[in-house]
């Protein structure tokens, strides 16, 4: 068919009289043509003619009051319109407060972890000062093992631990000791390590340091160490966590003589 | 021939946004244009008058789907009454003994003007004027075929069955009148 046949269908559809195989291949057409469709709206406009030819007639006034009746839901949807705006708005608002106080704890939890650093940075200042006298001490036990003058000692392992073992560094001229001590049993939370001197010019053992052990191997360091006197030997003892003055019993771990 | 004025403002944008008053004046301009056509195709007062207030309650709720490109709004507004007017005319039709409506004159258009309340209140736009007359002056046996399609909604076999002619004389008189409103209106733009 040709834009003339749809033309003359459009002509008919504008009157409300195309038929229905008319409408439909009308329908598909239209789909695809701009200027059939033009002339379509064209006679759907020049149909409407046929309306302004009439005399107008005015309607009766209550009829303008039905229709603004009516519309009034419209209005009140307005009014629901006003009611989500209210209601978006007071959102807005409790929003606005939530994150007004959103960024309030974000500033405290800042606040907070900046106070954290800072304790963060004194305790690692603190651990770096401990480690610095380790540093110190471990350089001064590295020194008294590769003087010339240090004196090695074994002790072996005793009727408790039989399998223990440890080696004394000895520098007399820095009165210092160093004692490694391997394959000890671990402590248990209640009891400490405490190496003692045995002493020829006294008749009690003299402590020479307390430590834990955890994983068998420990390392200490005797300041102070009576170089002047005889050392008859060295003795371990396993005695109530923090040490105790004098040994509370006679079971040793490893002992030796100097 | 007399030409058109300017088109007057579109108020259905303004509708479209909810605007009341644009509103009024819709239905104000519109209001007696299209109660004379439903009027003219239902012949009862009663039913123009709920068919009005359907058109323009329709109007307000659909006013964003009108697309100016496609036409007038005064061509949106008569284009809703005259369908709604005719299914109404066709469900009473479907009710109703069809002897009154078959007995009914095309030329009685002012005797339903008479009935109608109100009729005193008929309001003249200058286009309205401008447009007056467009159906006289298609030959007479054009301009009764269009008006039985536009204002009783009849397809084009029961024309042809009112008037006792053949179905493609109907539709070639049918299709000659559309085109002469169509160059009339044309002639306006």
């Amino acid at each position: 068919m040709a834009h003339d046949d749809f033309e003359a269908m459009a002509a008919l559809d504008a009157l409300g009289a195309a038929s229905a195989d008319e409408e439909k291949a009308l329908r598909e057409h239209l789909s695809s043509c701009l200027s059939c469709r033009r002339a379509r709206d064209e006679f759907a406009e020049a149909a409407t003619l046929m309306a302004k030819d009439l005399e107008p007639v005015a309607p009766p006034a209550d009829v303008r009051d039905r229709v603004f009746a009516d519309v009034t839901p419209a209005e009140e949807e307005e009014h629901d319109r006003g009611f989500f705006s209210r209601w978006g708005l007071a959102t807005a608002a409790t929003l606005f407060l939530a994150l007004w106080g959103w960024r309030e704890i974000g500033i405290r939890a800042t606040r907070e972890h900046v106070q954290s650093q800072q304790a963060d940075i004194e305790r690692l200042g603190d651990q770096n000062r401990v480690l610095e006298l380790q540093r110190e001490k471990l350089s001064a036990a590295v020194a008294s093992l590769a003087s010339a003058n240090t004196q090695t000692i074994s002790l072996t392992g005793a009727k408790m631990s039989p399998s223990a073992a440890a080696k004394v560094f000895m520098d007399s001229d820095k009165h210092r000791a160093v004692v490694v001590f391997a394959n000890l049993p671990s402590c248990p939370n209640d009891k400490s390590y405490q190496l003692w001197i045995l002493r020829g010019d006294q008749p009690k053992p003299q402590s020479a340091g307390v430590f834990d052990v955890a994983k068998g191997n420990a390392t200490i360091t005797i300041e102070n160490l009576p170089v002047m006197t005889e050392i008859k030997g060295l003795a371990l003892t396993m005695e109530p966590r923090g040490g105790v003055d004098q040994p509370t019993n006679a079971n040793y771990y490893v002992v030796g003589k100097t | 021939m007399a030409s058109l004025p300017t088109p007057a403002t579109d108020y259905l944008p303004a509708v479209a946004r909810g605007d009341l008053a644009a509103f009024e004046s819709l239905y104000d301009r519109y209001s007696p244009t299209v109660y004379a056509l439903l009027l003219r195709i239902l012949g009862n007062a009663d039913d123009a008058q709920e068919v009005l207030q359907e058109t323009f309650v329709k109007a307000w709720s659909n006013a964003r789907m009108f697309d100016v490109v496609r036409g007038s709004e005064a061509a949106w507004l008569i284009s809703i009454a005259r369908s709604r007017g005719i299914d109404k005319l066709r469900a009473r039709r479907v009710r109703s003994d069809r002897e009154n409506d078959a007995g009914r004159e095309i030329s009685h258009r002012s005797a339903f003007v008479d009935h109608a309340t109100g009729a005193e209140d008929a309001i003249r736009s200058q286009e309205q004027r401008a447009v007056r007359g467009a159906l006289a002056e298609l030959p007479e046996a054009q301009r009764i075929a269009l008006e039985l399609a536009y204002f009783e909604g009849l397809s084009q076999s029961e024309i042809a069955a009112r008037l006792g002619e053949p179905l493609g004389t109907i539709k070639t008189r049918m299709q000659l009148g559309m085109k002469k409103l169509r160059e009339r209106l044309k002639a306006y733009h």
